[in-house]
């Protein structure tokens, strides 16, 4: 066990009057103290978690029909995730793909908008508090009844038509195939765009000012001190936003499953509706638990890939 | 000197623009709340109603009375006022521990808990469903209390360590040159000067208690149902009662923007795990 650099517990007696209990504290291991601590937190989220985990893994090797009791379960061993993986009808591989899209279909509009408005709303201007205190709305708003909301402003006679009218002087149809995935998408565009601008707005502020003073009196134009200067200066935190949001999209539900639950057809099927389908609409236990054991993965060990590259580019940086 | 008129007339536009997008962020919210107040015909009209219309509270009479709106709000406060104590009085001796000690792993074990926060609720919500039918526990609120821990206690350590961080360890340590004990320098230096940073992790927790839906969804049915699953009672087989939803969710969305806009200052790092200071 390392010896603190400086452990008050060690340090402090050997000035102050040292007392019986003091005495007996030494004596202590050094880790019982922080041990003893997290102990709580410890055992309450791992033993929830092992718990979930074992009984995941348990009914992802079976067979069984939602609804049955557990006894009912046939052992298949891995028959299922070779199922999702390697079977014709399996529609896993849609599921990627629909997750894949609105990944993307969420994350670089979000970016580049809320980069956007980050550098319009980093200027001296009144009001600028009372704006992002606005932009906080969105972001604590109930996912179900955003889901809702969505799903009525899309309607053929909602919100949304009314203004692309306005525009464009079309309706379109967005509870159909072709676009109730960009539908969805425009819902967590709208829901979590402030999300970019709140965060790297607060990035923006606290950019050191010298750099740019420098670059001025070199003459450099507005573009130059952009790209050279703000953009490699904001790129950790952009990549660190991005990674706190990409964990989220990989895991909604709510939205989606309110708005269209996942449909019509599989067209806003991601993996986390995949998992409600397999297991609830088709009542197949197994298999919506091994199709979440593989979520489970692909979050991780993305976002651990993800974490790896940002620390790469934050120490060439 | 001569006033830079194009400059001027410049960040005119700029500061239009700025107005423009944050209101077109604002406005589904806007135009949510004051379809609460309309009647369906209103509601449903096209071209949209936005300012012309009588307002009326019949729908917020409705789920008072009809829907018994309350039962599922006191099931939602019971819920997330429990689990989020219950996750303050776990995470702060761990966070304290994080925070102060060294010892080994400690980096491994604190992004232990990161990664299992990680973990999607609709991909355990299942298998919880199996484990409350064994227990005996499904549709209770305990269930869902000590559900939440697995992802509330790892946020809240996340969240807090920073601000046990951000006070200085001298003050604590004069408290015992002093002849305070360890405990008392805590108790008496730094959970005073951690309480901001406590009372923003708390609401911030109680907002996503009050707000999770697929758990909650999924683990309960009468008994301890929360608000955000009351949606499917609006989804009948006669359409969806726009009315009611909207004034459920003009309703149960004004606690959580009103506790929002209290700890605005602490939202930034709230997001961001601690990570980034707003």
């Amino acid at each position: 066990m390392s010896r603190p650099l400086s452990d008050p517990v060690k340090d402090a007696p050997k000035i102050a009057p040292m007392t019986v209990d003091r005495k007996f504290q030494r004596r202590r291991p050094q880790w019982l103290a922080p041990a003893l601590l997290i102990m709580p937190a410890f055992v309450v989220v791992f033993a929830i978690a092992a718990y979930s985990a074992f009984s995941l893994f348990q009914l992802s090797t079976v067979d069984l029909t939602f609804g049955e009791p557990f006894r009912n379960a046939e052992a298949v061993g891995l028959e299922n995730y070779q199922w999702l993986l390697t079977n014709e009808h399996s529609t896993f591989g849609a599921a990627l793909r629909v997750t894949a899209i609105y990944l993307l279909g969420t994350l670089i509009p979000e970016l580049l908008l809320g980069f956007a408005i980050a550098l319009l709303l980093n200027r001296k201007m009144r009001g600028n508090s009372l704006f992002t205190a606005v932009l906080i709305i969105p972001i604590v708003l109930m996912p179900s009844m955003v889901g809702l909301i969505g799903r009525l402003y899309f309607h053929y006679d909602g919100l949304v038509n009314y203004f692309f009218e306005l525009l464009t002087g079309i309706r379109h149809n967005w509870y159909g195939k072709d676009l109730a995935l960009l539908a969805v998408i425009l819902v967590d565009v709208w829901e979590w765009t402030p999300f970019f601008i709140l965060i790297l707005l607060a990035g923006l502020q606290t950019l050191p000012v010298e750099p740019f003073e420098a670059a001025r009196v070199d003459g450099a134009s507005r573009w130059q001190s952009f790209s050279l200067i703000t953009l490699p200066l904001m790129l950790p935190l952009i990549l660190t936003t991005l990674i706190l949001r990409f964990m989220d999209v990989l895991r909604l539900f709510d939205v989606i499953f309110v708005m269209f639950a996942g449909g019509p057809g599989t067209s806003t099927t991601t993996l986390p509706l995949y998992v409600y389908r397999t297991t609830l609409v088709q009542r197949d236990v197994g298999r919506g638990s091994a199709a979440s054991i593989m979520l489970i993965i692909i979050i991780v060990t993305l976002t651990v890939i993800l974490i790896k590259v940002r620390e790469r580019i934050k120490f060439e940086a | 000197m001569k006033p830079n008129w194009r400059s001027i007339t410049g960040s005119r536009i700029l500061d239009l623009l700025t107005l423009f997008v944050v209101f077109a962020f604002l406005f589904p919210y806007l135009f949510m709340v004051s379809s609460a107040f309309k009647s369906r015909l209103e509601t449903f009209a096209y071209p949209p109603v936005f300012l012309q219309f009588t307002p009326t509270l019949e729908h917020f009479d409705n789920i008072f009375s009809d829907m018994n709106i309350l039962f599922y709000m006191k099931n939602s406060t019971i819920i997330a006022v429990c689990s989020t104590l219950l996750t303050i009085l776990i995470a702060i001796p761990a966070t304290y521990s994080f925070a102060r000690f060294r010892f080994r792993n400690k980096e491994g074990i604190a992004y232990g808990f990161l990664f299992l926060q990680m973990v999607p609720g609709i991909s355990i919500v299942f298998a919880l469903f199996f484990i409350a039918r064994a227990l005996d526990l499904f549709d209770t609120h305990i269930f869902l209390i000590f559900v939440y821990l697995l992802w509330n206690v790892p946020y809240a350590i996340w969240m807090m360590r920073g601000f046990v961080e951000g006070i200085p360890v001298e003050l604590e340590e004069s408290a015992m040159v002093d002849g305070a004990s360890r405990f008392k320098a805590f108790r008496l230096i730094t959970l005073p000067l951690m309480a901001g940073g406590v009372a923003a992790t708390a609401i911030l927790i109680f907002i996503g208690v009050w707000n999770e839906f697929s758990l909650a969804f999924f683990l309960t049915s009468t008994n301890a149902r929360t608000m955000p699953t009351t949606i499917a009672f609006f989804m009948t087989h006669s359409g969806i009662k726009w009315g009611p939803m909207f004034a459920t969710a003009t309703i149960g969305t004004l606690p959580v923007v009103v506790f929002a806009l209290l700890v605005r200052r602490y939202f930034i790092s709230a997001l961001t795990f601690g990570a980034v200071k707003g």
